[in-house]
């Protein structure tokens, strides 16, 4: 029998039982719709916390001023600061270690003309930009004069520039932060949310000798609230972090087991577990949404199985007027197909509307991507295929008199 | 001379059940030629049917053998079988067995279908076979809209639509009442006259039998009568007003 006829065939018997055809094809739909939204979902996921470890910097160590304990009251981390910028250039000075970047942040107002704004003021070096891999939209970076001579120079970030200039160029105007005029000598690229949902622009840098000295005055001292360092290569990370641990109790005569007054944080093994747990999320949903491919391909399979018996006499009477068991074959396999090829589309449609309410909704950038569309109808007319097979062949190898004689 | 459409050889059909052999036919032998019209008879249970399902093809015998225009039915494969229904062989049952969701013309077209006839052909062909058993006005109507008599027209035409040779009615007149039926076997006359249609013929009524020209009377599996129809006067008198 010709493709046309099968089809044809196909259509009509899917019509006599609409309710049955529909029902059937919503197994196959959810299925479909699910492998597509899982897929797609997953996908957003990985790749925004992937560009969140990219936008922290690679290879990538921080430490903090550590817990100090006073007469038994221990502090929280970083409450005290016991890290100074000597410390900073002794790691700068450890094997493996390829930029070093103190730092020390302050809340502060900012103004500029009519414009004020609150941000966080942080002290830094040229390295921080390095280690975070960030670049500058426009401007300079800070120069070795500008470290050594605490120059009141800053580099803004986006928000910050934005809420003050518009949409106007700030490299060489005059800010005021804490009422001194700073001049605006670089402007960072965007980087977007971190980690914890904050905006990484909204900042403001200057270098940390003027952040010591001139803006956050003696409370500081020559503490720094944090020093980042990056190994070489990500092979190196443990090493330079056992390096910096050995220096710094050195240095701070920590002996034995006494707590450390710092805290060393491997950030990038952090975010690479968020990404292997995103990951092996994805998967996951990807599996059960597969199964549901399944549990729609055995509902195929039921109601062709219930078609076969109620059609019984007329398999009958077809193989009577020259049907041979190949065109019966084809001909509940193609319904089969036929039910689970309209169910494929149907749930391509689903699943691609869901993605977009959940990227509406979780504020996630998830695209459907070619591949899972290729994946699903693949799978889909493959389960067709499967599940519609054992019944269509049970129908061909009916003997014509007694599926004739068929109540 | 032409061999004869059918001949068969000592043929027989047995089935093996769980309570033993079953011996439904035994040593048939009849050769019938193109254009007759025969009319088989006997008791329920003497074979009348398993006969019919053997000369087509639905079924294979178990013994000796059966010769359909001149080849073996026995040494043929499944699809040659399912050719020779398509082309050769056409159906009629007591029962119609028409789809009822397909309509007439649909229903008719179906052998072509199969024998891999274009659609428009096919439709053609179909609207001219139901012309001529008289169905013109009812090529759209669906099995169930219509009578039994006007069923069974249908399955007439959709067993001649392939130009079939050979016409097996199994009780076509079972389910009708006598003035349908004798409107069906005046179609059956008609096609045995004009096309040459070899028809073979299951009743149980002699008045339906009378119509043919052989008679082949069936008893426990074998056959105890072959030989021309006795045309009783009073029965011919009676029948045609």
């Amino acid at each position: 029998m010709i493709y046309s006829e099968l089809l044809r065939e196909s259509g009509r018997a899917m019509r006599v039982n609409r309710m049955r055809t529909v029902l059937t094809m919503l197994g196959m739909m959810i299925g479909v719709a699910a492998v597509v939204a899982m897929l797609a979902v997953g996908n957003g996921a990985r790749s925004s916390v992937d560009s969140i470890i990219a936008s922290m910097g690679s290879n990538m160590l921080i430490v903090i001023s550590g817990a100090r304990t006073s007469g038994g009251l221990r502090f929280a981390t970083g409450s005290t600061p016991t890290l100074h910028l000597t410390d900073a250039d002794a790691i700068r000075g450890l094997p493996g270690v390829l930029a070093v970047a103190p730092g020390s942040g302050n809340g502060s107002q900012i103004v500029y003309g009519a414009n004020n704004w609150s941000t966080v003021v942080m002290g830094t070096n040229p390295d921080y930009l390095q280690i975070r891999d960030w670049p500058l939209a426009a401007g300079a970076g800070f120069s070795a004069s500008d470290m050594r001579g605490a120059a009141r120079v800053a580099i803004l970030g986006q928000t910050v520039a934005t809420n003050l200039f518009g949409d106007a160029n700030p490299v060489g105007q005059t800010i005021r932060i804490a009422k001194s005029p700073y001049l605006v000598i670089g402007l960072l690229a965007p980087k977007g949310q971190s980690f914890g949902g904050q905006d990484q622009d909204d900042t403001v840098l200057v270098p940390i000798t003027t952040a010591q000295r001139k803006l956050f005055g003696t409370q500081f001292g020559d503490t720094v609230r944090y020093i980042m360092v990056q190994a070489g290569q990500a092979e190196l990370l443990a090493p330079v972090q056992a390096e910096v641990d050995a220096l710094l109790r050195q240095r701070h005569h920590i002996t034995g087991t006494q707590s450390p007054d710092f805290d060393i944080r491997n950030l990038t093994e952090l975010a690479n577990a968020a990404a292997s747990t995103t990951r092996i999320m994805s998967l996951l949903l990807g599996l059960i949404a597969s199964i549901s491919l399944v549990v729609g391909g055995i509902g195929i399979m039921n109601i062709m199985l219930v078609s076969v018996t109620e059609r019984t006499r007329e398999v009958g009477l077809r193989m009577a007027v020259g049907a041979r068991p190949t065109d019966i074959l084809g001909q509940f396999l193609m319904e089969a197909v036929s039910v689970s090829a309209i169910g494929c589309l149907a749930g391509l449609l689903v699943g691609g509307a869901a993605v977009l309410v959940v990227n509406r909704l979780f504020d996630m950038h998830s695209v459907v991507t070619a591949s899972s569309v290729l994946i699903s109808i693949t799978v889909s007319l493959a389960v067709g295929t499967f599940f519609g097979f054992y019944p269509a062949r049970k129908a061909s190898l009916l003997q014509p008199i007694e599926a004739l004689r068929h109540e | 001379m032409a061999p004869p459409l059918i001949r068969t050889e000592h043929m027989g059909k047995s089935y093996h059940l769980p309570a033993g052999e079953l011996q439904v036919l035994t040593d048939i032998n009849v050769a019938v030629a193109e254009g007759e019209f025969i009319a088989i008879m006997g008791p329920s249970g003497s074979g009348k049917s398993t006969f019919m399902n053997l000369l087509g093809c639905l079924d294979l015998p178990s013994e000796g053998e059966y010769y359909l225009n001149g080849r073996a039915v026995r040494s043929m494969d499944v699809d040659e079988r399912a050719r020779l229904r398509n082309t050769l062989i056409g159906f009629v049952f007591q029962g119609y067995n028409l789809l009822p969701r397909l309509n007439a013309v649909d229903n008719v077209t179906l052998p072509l279908v199969y024998a891999g006839v274009g659609r428009r052909d096919r439709e053609r062909r179909a609207r001219e076979m139901l012309a001529q058993v008289g169905l013109e006005r009812f090529m759209d109507f669906l099995p169930p809209q219509l009578s039994g008599g006007q069923q069974q027209r249908i399955a007439i035409a959709r067993a001649l639509v392939n130009d079939a040779a050979l016409l097996l009615a199994d009780e076509p007149t079972g389910n009708l009442d006598s003035r349908t039926s004798e409107e069906i076997l005046a179609v059956f006359e008609r096609l045995n006259r004009e096309r040459r249609l070899t028809i073979v013929l299951v009743t149980h009524e002699p008045d339906v039998a009378a119509h043919a020209q052989r008679l082949i009377r069936f008893h426990d599996g074998r056959i105890v009568e072959d030989g021309p129809v006795a045309r009783r006067p009073q029965l011919q008198a009676g029948a045609r007003p």
